[in-house]
């Protein structure tokens, strides 16, 4: 059932609060343009407390020691973005990272990755017992993609394979 | 954060949260309110059973907390959209111009 809303919290997310209003207008017209379509569905298999998580971040992160995010293609192209992905190991702190996406203030998450990307987090709930780890890898992408097609061609599936082969049990999708 | 465009999509579940864009989890520093996000995030997908579904995380932005959320340059996009306002139907309706494919000789 699409958009059931679970309990009878008193609090409804307002999705456009922190937009200009033409920006909010154009938001509510692309919520019209999502066809209609299965909704992929993997039950969770045990609790959490058991459970291996990955995080996987739209804000562009990639550590200062790897191949930055490229802005030229944005750039040159504003149809266009990177659409290649970073691996993060579990222990990554903000020190360790640059945050290159281009529609955001990224000054928070270079102030603090946990802002994005909840890495030291995690690793306090695998500490608390909330879950059994926090995956040995987690990911980031740029979530401007007006055109997915690279991102779904060449970038998921090694997330995916990467996920399956450190036997991830559950992924938090952060956008920012 | 847009929990209705993210629904749109059809994800499997969605945690959403009012909080400002580059912005998730809270504010630099504030480990408690990112831990609690996360906390309530994940207990989520525990208590989500029908795909599509929504949990509105009780979480509430102190509107007396003004930050800018606004990146220090305008991104590319917006910036040939008003030199060229001609497209703005097309950024509207997701329909980006084609690419041109590499000619071979």
């Amino acid at each position: 059932m699409k958009g059931c809303i679970i309990g009878l919290m008193a609090k409804i997310v307002n999705s456009y609060r922190f937009l200009d209003g033409i920006t909010s207008r154009m938001m509510k017209h692309w919520v019209t343009l999502g066809a209609p379509r299965q909704i992929p569905w993997s039950p969770l298999a045990k609790p959490i407390s058991q459970c291996t998580v990955s995080i996987v971040s739209s804000a562009a992160v990639a550590l200062k020691t790897d191949q930055p995010f490229d802005q030229e293609i944005e750039r040159r192209d504003p149809w266009s973005s990177d659409p290649s992905y970073r691996v993060l190991p579990r222990a990554t702190v903000t020190a360790d990272v640059r945050v290159y996406h281009m529609h955001i203030n990224t000054s928070f998450a270079q102030q603090d990755l946990n802002c994005v990307m909840p890495l030291e987090r995690l690793c306090q709930l695998e500490a608390l017992g909330d879950i059994a780890h926090s995956a040995p890898s987690h990911y980031s992408y740029g979530g401007y993609t007006i055109r997915p097609d690279a991102l779904l061609r060449d970038s998921v599936p090694g997330i995916i394979d990467q996920l399956r082969r450190e036997q991830v049990d559950a992924v938090v999708l952060v956008p920012v | 954060m847009m929990p209705e465009l993210t629904n749109s999509v059809g994800v499997p579940r969605n945690a959403a949260i009012e909080h400002p864009f580059g912005l998730t989890l809270g504010l630099p520093g504030d480990a408690a309110r990112q831990l609690a996000v996360l906390r309530a995030t994940l207990r989520a997908l525990e208590e989500i059973s029908q795909p599509g579904s929504v949990v509105h995380l009780p979480f509430e932005w102190d509107a007396s907390e003004k930050v800018n959320i606004y990146p220090p340059e305008a991104p590319p996009i917006a910036r040939f959209l008003r030199r060229h306002p001609w497209h703005i139907p097309k950024f509207l309706n997701q329909t980006p111009p084609e690419v041109s494919e590499p000619r071979v000789p």
